[in-house]
């Protein structure tokens, strides 16, 4: 009973603090605006070949429909990172100080913290989704809560996968490098803003990209997360359309693993 | 929640040691802290203070040793051993986007203190500290000494037994400090409270019931004030003698009492008797004399030396130090 309500007052904490931090939430903002606004419109027009005056779209879609599942990975990846990163400081200062010293058990604190981190990660994954109109990608209800699902447990995974990386770091002196070395890396190789071409055998597909970045794509998680998203928003998948839930729901367990087994050195 | 198995010491520290890397934290440190006793544990920056605290709230391990909470062993049952603690850190651990009733009542929470007790504490923990009127407030319009009050009232909304403040009074006004000593002497009165403090104001454990210096790791004493004062305290004389003949003659007539010469002056070890013996000996040899009577100031730099100690900020003091300019998405 005392494990539950202090998991409640973890996550309500997580929750109420992000809303109140004005600077989380005007990225949260102004970050899908920027993709797919300018990136995206931007683009849109280099997304398709002209054979012969025929106009064909590289994949059946616009390059704002393509992009837009992306994006909504882009924000959960980017708040669930940040929030989990803020344990560095909770630690050692922090409240979490307060609380590792209360009668709760380190399993219970780092699941309020990681369900807190998550929730954050899934509003700010629905002020993407608040875009949709602009991107010609309709949303239906069932679409809806498909892509709800999805995105708890990227923002899960992606929570966890920032406490694993907060537990090995002792020195803080900023978010830059996490946004550099982790976020902005998974993300561009995640097949999130330019397709590996469907219409091509892995062989041809070895021939018109590099080796390296077709690795690095494949190897990526993310890139299924994302997959995942567009099978669910645009009906568009370039793998088989279980293999996203099914990395995610695997990335979940095992990231979550891992930090609650460092966590419980801390 | 099991009771506690003997009605010993509210705290018992035994042998325990710590090593961080090369550098001994403390090195088989004893002492007991009685029941509903203030109990202050003084010594410089860098004494192993805080490592001590932190084994006593259950962070750290010691490598060996036993520390027992109200007879619970803080290795073996450390949920047990924190539940009787309440805890109040040296770097504020307040979540500062929270208000005020935020974070009692989250604090409760966590403690599982049922939601009707809860209301009533944290309304009279409020009351006690003076913060009634800035319940709604998020913590970060608070002044520090404000931060600092709401600590201890939020170590006070569970059923604390014992609370451990580690320098709550630093970098606080004098009248703020004051307070807080009167809030805890009155909760050492109502409710019966252990409470153990670190310090370095000397000041401020003349009304300690029990002082403990340690530095580097060691107990170096252990008593009441006074009886630290009796025992190690030393009456000190400090002559200017008039010429340097005189210096060198009174130099070598006490040179058992010797305790420190300088090119002018000497400092002899000294009690009331041998102060009046000197001066009606020697009254004609000497420029200026003052006597200096044990303080526990003195009885601490007796024990602990004189000398400051340097240390450079490690990953934890930067990462304050950036916390402090504001850091983002930290505080």
């Amino acid at each position: 009973m005392v494990q539950l309500g202090g998991l409640y007052g973890l996550w309500l904490r997580e929750v109420k603090r992000s809303i109140r931090d004005r600077g989380q939430l005007i990225g949260g903002v102004s970050r899908p605006i920027l993709w797919v606004l300018i990136l995206g419109i931007g683009l849109n027009p280099y997304f398709r070949s002209e054979v012969y005056g025929e106009v064909t779209f590289v994949v059946p879609f616009t390059y704002l429909q393509f992009i837009f599942p992306a994006v909504i990975a882009l924000n959960i990846l980017f708040t669930s990172v940040q929030s989990a990163v803020s344990l560095i400081w909770d630690r050692e200062f922090g409240f979490l100080r307060e609380v590792l010293v209360s009668p709760l058990w380190r399993g219970t604190i780092l699941l309020g913290k990681v369900l807190g981190g998550a929730t954050v990660a899934v509003l700010h994954g629905c002020l993407v989704l608040l875009l949709a109109k602009f991107c010609d990608v309709s949303l239906t209800v069932p679409k809806v809560l498909e892509t709800l699902g999805l995105m708890a447990l990227l923002a899960f995974a992606l929570t966890s996968l920032g406490v694993v990386i907060a537990n090995h770091i002792r020195s803080f002196q900023g978010f830059g490098i996490f946004s550099n070395a982790v976020i902005l890396p998974l993300y561009f190789t995640s097949s999130s803003i330019f397709p590996l071409d469907p219409a091509l055998s892995r062989e041809q597909t070895r021939v018109v990209y590099p080796e390296w970045l077709v690795s690095l794509v494949e190897w990526n998680p993310l890139t299924y997360a994302v997959d995942a998203l567009r099978g669910a928003l645009i009906g568009y998948n370039q793998f088989s359309p279980g293999l996203g839930v099914l990395v995610m729901g695997i990335a979940c367990v095992v990231l979550f693993a891992i930090a609650l087994y460092e966590f419980r050195r801390v | 929640m099991p009771s506690a198995p003997n009605s010993g010491p509210a705290i018992r520290v035994d042998a325990v040691s710590k090593r961080y890397g090369r550098t001994l934290a403390l090195d088989g440190v004893s002492f007991e802290v009685r029941d509903n006793e203030a109990f202050a544990l003084l010594g410089p920056n860098g004494a192993g203070k805080t490592t001590l605290l932190h084994i006593l709230c259950t962070i750290l391990r010691p490598d060996s040793g036993v520390a027992q909470i109200g007879g619970f062993d803080v290795v073996k049952q450390p949920l047990a051993a924190r539940s009787r603690l309440g805890i109040v850190f040296q770097e504020p651990s307040l979540d500062d986007r929270l208000t005020v009733h935020e974070n009692l009542n989250l604090h409760g929470l966590v403690f599982g203190v049922p939601r009707k007790l809860r209301r009533q504490r944290i309304e009279e923990m409020l009351t006690l500290v003076e913060l009634t009127e800035w319940a709604d407030k998020t913590v970060r319009t608070l002044s520090s000494g404000m931060k600092r009050r709401l600590e201890i009232a939020r170590a006070l909304v569970h059923d604390s037994e014992i609370m451990l403040l580690d320098e709550p009074t630093v970098g606080l006004d004098a009248q703020t400090r004051d307070r807080i000593w009167s809030y805890i002497r009155r909760l050492q009165a109502e409710r019966g409270i252990t409470v153990l403090i670190t310090t370095h104001y000397i000041g401020e454990v003349e009304a300690c019931d029990h002082v403990c210096v340690i530095d580097y790791g060691k107990v170096l004493a252990d008593g009441s004030p006074a009886e630290l004062k009796q025992q190690y305290g030393q009456q000190l004389l400090r002559i200017v003698p008039k010429t340097e003949t005189d210096h060198a003659e009174i130099a070598a007539q006490y040179a058992q009492r010797l305790s420190k010469v300088s090119a002018t002056e000497i400092v002899l070890t000294s009690d009331d008797a041998f102060s009046e013996e000197f001066l009606t000996e020697n009254g004609a040899r000497i420029r200026a004399l003052s006597i200096e009577v044990p303080s526990l100031e003195s009885v601490f730099l007796t024990l602990t030396g004189r000398e400051i100690r340097d240390k450079a900020a490690g990953g934890r003091e930067q990462t304050l130090a950036f916390g402090k300019i504001g850091g983002e998405h930290t505080r």
